[in-house]
Formats: structure tokens, sequence, C-alpha cells
């Protein structure tokens, strides 16, 4: 069935005991067992370790990203830190896109150091630079496409075949452009990690995280380390997103398309001195995108002339667009990530790996277009 | 399973059968609008009130099905419907009995807004209400007419807090063959249950101390499954054949629960002031700890009766807990674990010395609700019977410079620290 239809139904059955044709909320601690002798047989015996309303949004996003199982998380942080977790360990070495959420950085290089992890950061746009830095202790690759802001695109499959010859597990953040527009798992991937607070959600409304695996073995793995780190997400944050998930195509599809559009027009603007969005046929890796991927998504990033000060007073300036944190939601969103989302990354390595301090980060939510163009325009012209 | 018989045990266990499918020990929120059918058959025959099921959120939820009869259970009714706030549950009530042309006996010592439903909107459409002194029980007898079809009153009167006697007002009811109606939010089943003293139908706004933290707005109709609608001629929605469910006769078909299935036939597929399944489920928390908190609820009450008593601004208390108060032998009957959590004061100094009080306050807020955790206070002639006109306030037992006070969960002496400042800054503007 095409995903449209996938993702409404999959997941979701009636309820069978009142029909109820939305999954209710088991907002429950525990669950009640039959008998001794019977204990699981209902599938179900704590909320830390399973939740039907949870279990729910996991067979949908299982479903939908072509995986055979995922596991829910609190936020898409306990995702990531999952995913490590399950693959790496003392003295293990990993491969993680230079370019990457300012958190995903963090953990690395804060938290997970600590425990003997060893992690290289690598351009993953470039495989060669990939297979310089693997050694034979790497295992795991993690791959953020676009990243995060920068929206440089990583060569899923190239990635993944360097990973196969070491026998490091490949594990690609597909938040940017969800199953709907990228499937890593066709390109040879073994993991999909996801903040579901972006466009799963859509609404502004959770945080929540994913982890898809494309084996059982690795469905395991992750789901051990979930259930000893109880790092899992609430029913309501489900039920919600579950939600959020019926309209995740019709929502991208637009916000691309308004993407696209206000991409376009600021390239075009005197003001604006360059514009980072895969859809442009002036974006790098533009062939690239169109490859590997069914849609651009609705983030992109500019840099005005006047440098950081005149950013900023854009930022400050302009209407309909938020000035916020998160991304992907139905409200356009505008970000300054040197002072907020990667604010925790060295401003040399920021520098190096091209966070440029006068980036303006755009989320394009379900605004009209005509609106948020010309919210930019009154605000360039203040400029 | 064995009988739960008291209190406590039903408020944690009365209306949830565990979930058939997973076992999940909390009743699961069934935040649906639709149930899928499993046939036709079983459609038609929920939808001719033939079978119990659930077709759509607004008749029938099953997260607010719990609700429903875990406060039947508590109140010791027979059936229950919950509604999307307090004066819904009122309205719902009142109109699934009373037509055009019929007439309401009821109390004048009752909250705003049912005053302001039986004085103003009911008459728009025919209904009409006499209101009665509560403490004259021969003003009672005397407002019946012909007409009346209904005798309505709130346990404790809100704000003068004056104790309806309800055996005796149930004994008119009785002797004229018509339903006694009881607005019991300030009291809860857990201080009196008005079934047991003859009352009929009780509402509820569960937004109050049933639900208790201040969360969701409520309401409940309960059908004390008491009264036979049959005796006389008076109740046709209840006794004659209802033409939209296919001349199905409410008396005869569902006998003690007639009158809550009219409510659900009629109000909740025609009116629809359904309870949120969301709301269901906040004020099932509430209900788990209702025994719990009434106490310490009384327990706070009590002390700061003492302490207003003993307050150099205080002009007066009023509460029927105290040998003072007018209802005092009435609480003592109707209500031995405590006459509630309302208090009423005056501060020295008047309206303006009332508000400042009121303003320097800070840990009680200022707001217009009863029943929450947190403890509230509000000077009742500006806002929650500011709409009536000055003799129903005085027939409401309200004084201008009155206080309401709800007493909160709060460590007592804090309260009572914060009190010592809102009277601080009254005395300076009374001086003295």
């Amino acid at each position: 069935m095409g995903f449209r239809t996938r993702q409404i139904h999959a997941g979701v059955t009636p309820d069978p005991t009142t029909g109820a044709i939305l999954t209710p909320i088991f907002q429950s601690t525990t669950f009640v067992q039959p008998s001794v002798d019977e204990y699981l047989s209902k599938g179900f015996t704590y909320s830390r370790s399973g939740n039907p309303t949870v279990r729910a949004l996991e067979m949908k996003l299982a479903d939908l990203e072509g995986g055979v199982d995922a596991a829910c998380f609190g936020t898409g942080m306990s995702a990531i830190l999952a995913t490590m977790l399950a693959f790496l360990e003392n003295g293990a070495h990993a491969v993680v896109s230079d370019v990457a959420y300012g958190g995903t950085y963090r953990l690395s290089t804060k938290i997970l150091s600590k425990f003997g992890v060893n992690y290289t950061f690598a351009d993953t746009s470039n495989p060669d630079d990939v297979a310089a830095k693997v050694t034979s202790d790497t295992k795991m690759i993690l791959t953020e496409t676009p990243a995060n802001p920068t929206m440089k695109v990583s060569d899923i499959a190239a990635v993944s075949e360097i990973a196969k010859k070491v026998g490091a597990v490949h594990a690609v953040d597909n938040t940017f452009l969800t199953p709907y527009y990228q499937l890593p798992f066709e390109l040879g991937a073994d993991i999909s990690v996801h903040s579901t607070t972006k466009y799963m959600d859509g609404h502004n409304a959770t945080v929540g995280g994913a982890v898809i695996s494309k084996t059982q073995e690795h469905a395991d793995a992750v789901r051990f380390i979930q259930n000893s780190t109880g790092t899992v997400m609430s029913p309501q944050v489900a039920w919600l997103t579950l939600q959020g998930c019926k309209t995740l195509s019709v929502r991208m599809d637009a916000q691309s398309a308004s993407a696209m559009e206000i991409a376009r027009f600021l390239e075009g603007h005197p003001k604006v001195k360059q514009v980072a969005y895969p859809g442009l046929e002036s974006f790098a890796q533009h062939e690239l995108s169109k490859r590997q991927a069914s849609g651009f998504g609705a983030m992109f990033w500019f840099e005005v002339e006047g440098g950081v000060a005149a950013g900023k007073k854009l930022m400050d300036n302009i209407e309909v667009w938020t000035l916020a944190e998160n991304l992907g939601s139905v409200e356009s969103l505008i970000t300054h990530p040197v002072t907020m989302t990667h604010a925790d990354v060295e401003p040399a390595e920021r520098a190096r790996v091209g966070i440029i301090d006068g980036l303006v980060r755009a989320s394009v939510g379900l605004e009209d277009t005509e609106d948020l163009i010309d919210a930019l325009k009154v605000a360039l012209d203040a400029i | 399973m064995s009988k739960f018989l008291n209190f406590d045990t039903l408020s944690l266990h009365a209306g949830q059968t565990i979930d058939p499918v997973f076992g999940a020990r909390a009743a699961p929120i069934y935040q649906t609008t639709s149930y899928v059918f499993p046939d036709t058959d079983t459609a038609s025959s929920i939808f001719n009130l033939e079978r119990g099921g659930h077709a759509y959120t607004r008749i029938t939820n099953p997260t607010v099905g719990v609700l429903e009869q875990r406060i039947a259970a508590l109140e010791g009714g027979s059936a229950a419907v919950c509604t999307s706030s307090g004066m819904a549950a009122t309205f719902c009530a009142i109109t699934a009995i009373l037509s055009q042309g019929d007439h309401i006996v009821a109390s004048s010592q009752m909250y705003g807004g049912n005053i302001s439903l039986m004085k103003n909107t009911l008459p728009r459409f025919g209904i009409t209400a006499s209101f009665f002194d509560p403490t004259d029980i021969d003003a009672c007898k005397a407002a019946i007419q012909d007409n009346t079809k209904l005798i309505y009153g709130e346990l404790i009167g809100n704000p003068g807090l004056d104790i309806l006697d309800l055996e005796a007002i149930a004994d008119i009811g009785a002797e004229h063959n018509i339903p006694f109606m009881v607005d019991a939010t300030f009291n809860t089943p857990y201080l009196c249950r008005p079934f047991e003293h003859g009352a009929n139908i009780t509402i509820h706004s569960v937004t109050k101390w049933m639900g208790g933290h201040g969360m969701a707005i409520g309401g409940v109709v309960v059908d004390g499954g008491n009264f036979d609608w049959g005796a006389t001629d008076k109740y046709p929605t209840i006794t004659v054949p209802y033409a939209p469910f296919q001349g199905i006769n409410l008396w005869e078909e569902f006998g003690p629960s007639a009158f809550a299935t009219r409510i659900r036939a009629e109000a909740m597929r025609d009116i629809g002031p359904s309870m949120a399944p969301m709301n269901a489920f906040l004020l099932l928390q509430g209900l788990e700890t209702l025994s719990l908190r009434m106490d310490k609820h009384i327990s706070n009450t009590l002390q700061l009766i003492e302490y207003l008593e003993n307050h150099e601004q205080v002009t007066w208390v009023s509460h029927p807990s105290m040998s003072s108060h007018s209802s005092h032998e009435l609480a003592q009957k109707y209500l031995p674990k405590g006459a509630g959590s309302i208090v009423g004061f005056g501060v020295k100094g008047g309206r303006d010395a009332g508000r400042a009080f009121i303003e320097a306050c800070d840990l009680a807020s200022h707001l217009a609700n009863v029943g929450d955790a947190k403890t509230l206070i509000i000077h009742p002639a500006t806002t929650t019977h500011s709409r009536i006109d000055a003799d129903a306030l005085v027939a409401a037992g309200i004084t201008e410079d009155m206080i309401r006070l709800s007493v909160g969960l709060e460590d007592v002496q804090d309260i009572m620290a914060d009190f010592d400042n809102g009277f601080r800054a009254a005395k300076r503007v009374a001086g003295g």
C-alpha cells in the first residue's frame, strides 16, 4: 500500500473491546497479568518495557521506514544515545558526521567519550574522508543527512558500503527528510534515527524520538538498551505523534513546495549573500539530493549581507516567522545556530564545518507562502 | 471478585473493569470520536438503546463511563451521566423532565449561575421558578404550585452556607410526587449522600472537590433510582413513548435509571454537552484520593475557623460547624464528618478592607473556583454573584464585606501566615 494509506493505518487497529477508531491512550504504569503462568500473555507488563499506545506508534514508524521494528524514546537525543549504547562500548570507535545537530556533537565529545568511546568526526558528504577515518575498531557510522544546519548531504549508499566493509553499523539520522522523502534502508543503511518532535509530530506539541532497525538483531539490541536505561516515550506523546503522522506526507509536500519558493525568492534578493537549499540548482549537492531522496524538505539556511549584525536584526524584527528552536512544525521558525542550537560546538569546529556566524536557519511551516515571503521582504528591507 | 462495599474502596475501583486486551491497570483514555461496529445489526441495536455499547463520544465514551459508574456507586445512585460542566449537568437534569409551562421551587441560596439559569434563561423557554429561604421549610411548601415539577437546592448553600433540611424537603416532594434534586457539589458523597435522606437526583460540579486539583471542568447528574415517575402523569418525558427511539417507554424499559437514560438519549444526543475523555481521566485520578483530601480540607477548615474567630480584624465568621451558625444542628445531622471547606468571613473596614485583604494574600489564590487543593479566596459581591440584584444578594446571604474562603490542603500554618499579611493590609485601609 502507498505511503499515504500507511501513514494513516499502519500500526493502528480499532480497539477490540469498544471499537474505538483511535488507539486509546494507555496512561497506565502497569498491566494486570491473568495469572503467574500467563505472565506477559497480553504483551505488556510495565510501561517502561512497553506500552500499547507507544507500541502502535512504533509499528507505524517501522512500517513507514521499511524496517522490522522501531523503539520510541522520550526525545530524539535519547534515541541517538540508545543507538550509540547499543552498538558501541569502551574502546570502540565511531565515525560521526562533522556537521550534525549540536546535541549529537555534545553527547559524543562530552558524555560518551568519558566512557572510553572514541569518536572521529568526518565529512560524511565526502565518502573518501569517511573511508580514511574508519579503523578496525569502528563499530558505527552516524550520518546526518541533510545535516543540521549546513544542509550538507551525505551519500547514504556510499557511506553504507564503507560501513559494510569494516563491519560497522550505519545509522542515519533521517529527521530532516522523514521516510516520506528518504528511505535509508533501501540505500544500505542499518538504522534510522528520528527526532519525532519534528515532522512526525509536526505541531510543536511533543518531544520524542525513534530508532528504526532493518534487522531483528539490531532492534533487539536497541530495545535492550531502552528497557535498561528507561528512556521511554510517554503514552500521551505517542498518541499525539500518532495523530501527527497521519498528515506527514501532506505537510511535507506543502512545506517543501513553500521552502522551494522562498529559497528562490531569497536567492534573487540583493541583500542575501547566499542560500543553501538542496532543491536549488545552485546547491552543490543538488544532483545527489535528487538521486537519493524524492523531495528536498523544508529546511534551508541563508546569510544576509552585513554579517552577524544584519542577521540578528532580521531575526529580531521579522513577523510571522518565529524565533525559536525546533524545526519541522507547521509554524515557520527561524534560528541562529551559532547562539542557539549549535552553541555547544567549539567556534573553531563550527568555522571548520561551515556553520558561519551569519547563518540563519529556516524551518518552513504551513503558513501561506506569500505571507512568509512578504514577512522576509519587510525584514530584509529594514536592514 | 468480592463485593466492594466501603467508600474508599469504591473510590478506587468502582466502574472499572480491567482492560481485557492488555490488562492496563489505569483506565485507558479513549480519546476517540467514534467506534467501529462489528456489524450492522450491532450498530442499529446500539442506536436503538436495545443494547449497551459505544457509537460516538458525544453520547458515550468508555473512559467517561468509568467515571460515571464510579460516581454513581459513591453516591449510591442507579446511574450517572457526566457532562462538560456543572452548569450543563443542572441544565440537562432540569430539561430532561421539565417543559414549557412547568415550574421549579428552588432555594434562594445557590451558586449565582444556578440562580441566573432559573431566573433568566429557563423563563425564556417557559420554565419558571420560585425561590424559598432554605431555612424556612414552610416557605418551600408554600411555593409549590400545580405546575411545580421539581424542587431544587444546594445542601450547603452558596455562599451563605445554610444547610438545607434534606428530609423535610424530601417529605414535601414525596407528598406532591415531585422529585427533589440536590446540588451536592460542596459536600461530595464523602460528607453526605443525599439519596439516603430522600433526595431523588443529585448534580455535582465535579470540577470542585471530586476532581480536587483545579484541572478539569466537568459535571455529573446522578439518578437516585428512587423516584416513582409513573405515579402521576406529570413526567411524560419519562413515561410516555419516546418517538426518536422508536417509541421506547423509558420508565418501562429502564425503571430506576429511566431518568439518566432520558438525559443520555436526549441531552447528550440533541444538545451534546459531553465530558471530554481526558477530563474524565483527570477527574478519576482526583476521585481516588477524595476521602483523604476531604479529611484534610475539613481539619484545615476547623483550624482556620479558630484562627479567624480570634483575629481582631475579623468581624464575623460563618461556617455550619460553628455552634453560632443557624444551621449548626442540621450540619451535625447531615454532615457529621464535616460541613465542607467553604468559610465566609467579614473583614473589618468593609468592602475596601476586603479588597486590600485579597490583594495582599499571596499563597491564597484570588479566583472564582472552589474545591481546589489550593486555598482560594474571593469577594462574592463583586464577582460570582455580581449579576444578581441587591435583594437577591441579601436573600443569598451575601454581605458587601464578605470574603469567601475555599480552604485548601496547604500546611495550615502557612495559610495563617498568608492571612496575617492580608489582615495587616486590611488594617491599613480600615484604620485603627
